[in-house]
């Protein structure tokens, strides 16, 4: 279904596609970060990219968020090729279109819950009362309604990382990415998170998630998997699995 | 596969208002540091104002000074003939130089050839000399009375003295009361009047002067002019200047010295700008020691928030945005140091001067008639360039041209300013003083590099 070719009368549902993207890293020796990567994510889907640590998940999330750029390979975000845009374009592209979550949240330390999720919409050139507006519905979606003027050294990790995910959606993109947002986070918390994500999608959000847990990845609808940075799985089922928290004892499923 | 090429339909934008807000978010955000590189810059900058204020104040205020005593005062003197002796100013020639349009005043003096002492039991050679002269003198080098008064048309023709200011010292004179009197060739003249000094004319201040009258009558002297003072229109000083030694003698217009006494004071003024010069040159290596620590001070804080500016650009701001908002840090942290520097500096100015008792602005006569050029402000401030670190903004720029680097996503970081500082190099400013603290902190952010790597 990645490959296949849209009607020419209906237009393509895919917000995200890429095709053939590889991404060399020039050294001792040559490193080959992705490889031939071909992928399409149509809007309103919930992606998990896994596999092992160094496959190029990473890199795969930057070059989707147009931090980085392939060395080989097209991309097209809601069917703009990536490759088109100049800096500006790019910039643009990303202040309205991508949201983004860190493992780290990286938040601004002195600025309030509410001023944080505001920084998500500066680049789109809102006022600030508008932007404080939005910032409070965003946080309200994500439960938080009630920590608006609390920094972050004040907030819980999981909180941190609440503020980080309604920045992100604040200013409704076509895409959330997430790069292992609850990879910082201890299980409890980490099940709330993903519990969010999944509700922000079942509202409509399209949403990219890399994990390293296997548990998270199962409950989701749909697998990317990366080895050595070619896709060697992309498994679909089309009931979300109920997402448990792992018991203490480890024991499996 | 549906690909459009389009032109950017989505457009990223910074408000002034926020562009302002987040240029000054990272001072707010440290206080203490944005306080400490503030002071550098104070410091830096307060001394350079102070070196440059102080210095140009003082050579002002003796330009002032000199303005005030008039540029426009000439003085003739005899030369040497051919055979290497002093020649000779001839009698008539005072009243051939008032002739002359642009001479506002003239007044000649003879040197007598007679000494004076406190009284006549005493002889001992003092150094001061007797001058035989007219009561316009006075006037024509616009001098002031410590006591009494000048010799007018009366006591002119009678035994009485003016003493200048050094001989009254020397003769241990310095009030009329009680009627001192001066002894000259025997003779006893009643001191009528004590000169002021005059920083013109120090021979007038090492001399007795007495009217010509009383000089042919009580010491039956010849009167020859020794010296000629003249006040000229302040604009044609030159060009009277230039035709006094033929108008003085037509025939031997080399056997006359012309001067202009205020000359020699300017040429001090030129000596002391030689040791500004140098002060200045230690105020400047100063300030260029300064802005090397600022400048490494700001470029650690752009490193350091290399996660803010990858945050920045994922949330869509361009390149320009992240530029600006560092151009907008360095300029309000050099602006808040400058002005506190500029202040601090003017403050020391202002304080020296009044100690130092040099003129103020308001000391100078609104309009001075013999001013000739127009006079600097005694108390000058110089304006102080303010010195914005342009040069972190250079790396930070470097950095946003790669996302990367830059993006909190990625763990490693390749290299540092490689490729991407190739477009920033030599974009931002162009000035020295940048050039040398730029290739300073890149070998030591180089440095630094290597040790972390
Ligand atoms: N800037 C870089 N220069 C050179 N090699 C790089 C660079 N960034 C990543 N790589 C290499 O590319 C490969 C993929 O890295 P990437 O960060 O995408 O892995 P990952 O799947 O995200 O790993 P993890 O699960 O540990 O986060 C790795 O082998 C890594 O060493
Ligand atoms: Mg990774």
């Amino acid at each position: 279904m990645a490959n296949a070719e849209a009607p020419a009368t209906a237009p393509s549902r895919a917000v995200l596609e890429l095709t053939g993207v590889s991404k060399h890293y020039s050294g001792s020796p040559p490193v080959r970060a992705l490889d031939d990567v071909t992928l399409s994510v149509d809007a309103g889907e919930l992606v998990a990219i896994v596999g092992a640590s160094g496959s190029g998940k990473s890199t795969l999330l930057n070059i989707i968020g147009t931090l980085d750029r392939p060395t080989e390979g097209q991309i097209a975000i809601e069917q703009t090729a990536v490759a088109t845009l100049s800096d500006a374009g790019l910039a643009g592209l990303r202040s309205r279109r991508i949201g983004f979550v860190f493992q780290q949240f990286h938040l601004l330390e002195a600025a309030t819950a509410l001023d944080n999720v505001a920084t998500g919409l500066i680049y789109q050139g809102i006022r600030r009362g508008r932007r404080r507006a939005m910032a409070k519905e965003a946080l309200d979606r994500v439960g938080l309604g009630h920590r608006l003027d609390h920094k972050p050294p004040k907030l819980s990790g999981g909180e941190r990382q609440r503020v980080a995910i309604a920045r992100a959606i604040v200013g409704d993109p076509a895409i959330v990415l997430a790069d292992e947002p609850t990879g910082n986070l201890d299980s409890r918390t980490s099940a709330d998170i993903v519990d969010l994500l999944i509700r922000l999608n079942r509202d409509g959000s399209t949403i990219i998630i890399i994990t390293h847990d296997q548990e998270l990845a199962a409950s989701l609808p749909r697998r990317v998997t990366l080895n050595d940075g070619r896709v060697v799985g992309d498994d679909t089922h089309g009931a979300h699995l109920p997402y448990q928290t792992p018991e203490p004892t480890g024991a499996a499923l | 596969m549906t690909i459009t090429p389009l032109a950017p339909k989505w457009r990223s934008k910074l408000l002034a208002a926020d562009a302002l807000a987040t240029g000054t978010q990272g001072l707010r955000g440290r206080k203490g540091r944005t306080f400490m590189t503030a002071i550098g810059i104070a410091i830096g900058i307060a001394s350079m104002v102070a070196v440059i204020g102080i210095s140009s104040s003082s050579k002002a205020d003796l330009i002032a000074e000199i303005d005030k005593l008039g540029t426009n005062l000439l003085q003739i003197q005899p030369g040497n003939d051919l055979a290497g002796n002093t020649a000779k100013l001839p009698v008539e020639a005072p009243a051939m130089v008032r002739r002359i349009g642009p001479v506002e005043q003239a007044s000649s003096v003879s040197r007598l050839n007679a000494g004076v002492q406190r009284n006549q039991y005493t002889d001992d050679s003092n150094g001061l000399d007797v001058y035989a002269t007219e009561p316009h003198l006075f006037d024509t080098l616009d001098g002031q009375l410590d006591e009494g008064r000048f010799l007018d048309a009366q006591t002119a023709t009678v035994p009485t003295v003016v003493l200048g200011s050094v001989a009254a010292e020397r003769l241990g004179i310095d009030a009329l009361v009680g009627g001192p009197v001066v002894s000259i060739a025997g003779r006893r003249f009643a001191v009528i009047g004590i000169l002021e000094a005059l920083p013109l004319n120090p021979d007038i201040d090492r001399a007795v002067l007495i009217g010509n009258t009383a000089a042919e009558r009580y010491l039956g002297a010849e009167i020859v002019p020794t010296a000629i003072y003249l006040r000229t229109n302040p604009e044609l000083v030159e060009d009277v200047r230039r035709i006094l030694a033929r108008t003085v003698k037509p025939a031997d217009p080399n056997e006359v010295m012309v001067s202009r006494p205020s000359d020699a004071l300017e040429a001090r003024a030129q000596v002391d700008q030689n040791l500004q010069n140098l002060l200045l040159g230690l105020g400047a290596v100063a300030l260029l020691v300064g802005g090397v620590g600022i400048a490494n001070v700001m470029i650690i804080s752009v490193l350091e928030r290399r996660g803010e500016i990858g945050l920045r650009r994922a949330l869509g701001a361009k390149r320009t945005h992240i530029a600006t908002q560092f151009i907008l840090e360095s300029a309000s942290l050099a602006t808040l140091g400058g002005v506190i520097g500029t202040a601090l500096g003017a403050t020391v100015t202002v304080v020296y001067a009044r100690q130092q008792d040099w003129l103020q602005p308001e000391d100078l006569p609104p309009e001075s008639p013999r001013r000739s050029h127009s006079a600097p402000s005694p108390v000058s401030i110089p304006p102080p360039g303010p010195l914005a670190s342009t040069l972190p903004t250079q790396y930070a720029r470097a950095d946003a041209t790669c996302p990367r680097r830059t993006c909190p996503m990625s763990r490693r970081q390749d290299g540092l300013l490689p490729r991407c500082s190739g477009n920033g190099r030599g974009r931002a400013h162009g000035s020295p003083l940048a050039c040398v603290i730029g290739s300073t902190t890149l070998f030591w952010i180089r440095a630094a590099m290597s040790l972390y790597a």
